[in-house]
């Protein structure tokens, strides 16, 4: 098959590829153009063109009529033979007896089976509804209490704060005023140290003056006036 | 509107010199390729235009170089599928084409005439709308879409019926063959 199948396309491709001369020659073309315009010419052509167009019209006319009347026939066939074969009409009421308490049982039937499984829906959804109000709820208390206490705690951190604040003022307060006053202490002392040295000072020179008055006195009583050094003497001149 | 300006109408809507100048040659490589001589494809070539004449007073046509194949194509295999009959000999050898001049290499080329004339011989036994399909497909290279446009058909029916015509032709060349080598075994 596969052999046949590659003969077919070399012969196709023979026919393809088969060399044509260069065509159609010019007498060829002018003799179709005048054929055509012949045709063309011919009065009879486009009459009788219409002719076939109108029995073409005519038999599908006829066609046409053919199926319509077919078809009433078969409608006003098909009307008899229904009202032909109709049954008598039922007994309504007989019906409506019979069918009326099993329509009613039934229908309480669905009803009740609907009603039950309305409810259920209804039980799971509102059960449902609750939980997420529910959790809900719990979520909500629980972010104002987490903000409350976080409220709380900022609050009291800021009281510490000022607290350690104002005693670390007052510490530092004190801390001044005693260095303060260890400082006016200080130069008080200083002051009266200064003061007790300048009066041990002069108290001391008087004394030595004084002394020295008296060694000279001594001096002068009790030896003569060469024994006294020259230094006494400077002194008690001075004096 | 009267016969003589109707006539008028037809003859200033459709230039025919023009469309013979334009799309002659198409139709004579079509009909020349099937029939292999001047005076047969001459004859369709013109039947070919008459045709289309016809045609474009039925109703408007509005792809004149795709109707001129298909018609040169149909006119083309009518005329072989009368010669067949007429001659009744199986064959087309008279449909062979002249060879041409200073032919490099004629073994091959007597042999693609020969894969030729099968072929026509074959689409004569075809169906014609399966032969005219398929002309249309593998000789013209039409796609699917414009030969289902020209014949009035689907894209899918134009596939089916490819397909029916190259089962057929297998099947003829297989028996064709066949009996060839039954021929040389003998």
């Amino acid at each position: 098959m596969k052999e046949d199948e590659n003969i077919l396309e070399k012969a196709v491709k023979s026919l393809k590829n088969q060399h044509v001369p260069p065509g159609p020659s010019d007498e060829l073309a002018e003799a179709t153009v005048k054929k055509l315009k012949n045709i063309s010419e011919q009065p009879d052509t486009i009459e009788f063109n219409r002719q076939i167009q109108l029995a073409n019209r005519i038999t599908l006319l006829n066609s046409f009529i053919k199926f319509a009347a077919a078809a009433v026939f078969l409608i006003i066939a098909g009307f008899a033979a229904g009202r032909l074969t109709t049954t008598k009409p039922p007994d309504i009421e007989q019906i409506q007896a019979v069918l009326e308490p099993a329509i009613r049982n039934r229908l309480f039937g669905e009803m009740k089976q609907y009603m039950q499984l309305g409810l259920a829906n209804s039980y799971v959804r509102l059960k449902d509804d609750l939980s997420e109000q529910y959790r809900q709820d719990l979520n909500h208390l629980a972010a104002n209490i987490v903000a409350a206490n976080g409220n709380l705690t900022n609050q009291l951190l800021e009281n510490l704060i000022e607290s350690v604040n104002a005693a670390q003022m007052q510490q530092q307060q004190l801390f001044t005023t005693a260095l303060e006053q260890i400082e006016l202490n200080r130069r008080r002392d200083n002051a009266q140290l200064s003061n007790a040295f300048v009066t041990f000072a002069t108290q001391t020179e008087n004394e030595l003056n004084q002394t020295k008055q008296d060694m000279v006195e001594l001096f002068t009583y009790t030896q003569s006036d060469g024994f006294v050094p020259k230094e006494l003497n400077n002194q008690k001149k001075i004096n | 509107m009267t016969v003589v300006a109707q006539k008028e109408f037809y003859l200033q809507v459709v230039d025919w010199k023009t469309i013979i100048k334009e799309h002659g040659p198409a139709v004579w490589q079509t009909a020349y390729r099937l029939l292999g001589n001047d005076a047969d494809a001459a004859d369709c070539f013109q039947d070919t235009f008459v045709g289309a004449l016809e045609l474009s007073r039925r109703q408007r046509v509005r792809n004149f170089p795709a109707l001129l194949v298909r018609l040169a194509t149909t006119r083309a295999i009518d005329q072989l599928r009368r010669r067949f009959r007429r001659e009744r000999i199986g064959s087309l050898e008279n449909s062979r084409p002249e060879e041409p001049e200073n032919n490099p290499n004629p073994a091959q080329y007597a042999q693609q005439q020969e894969l030729a004339t099968m072929l026509k011989t074959a689409l004569v036994h075809l169906q014609p709308q399966e032969a005219q399909v398929f002309c249309l497909r593998y000789l013209n290279d039409m796609s699917y879409r414009q030969i289902a446009n020209e014949l009035g058909i689907k894209k899918s029916a134009t596939g089916v019926i490819l397909h029916r015509a190259r089962l057929k032709l297998r099947q003829f060349f297989e028996v064709s063959s066949k009996e060839h080598k039954s021929e040389v075994t003998l």
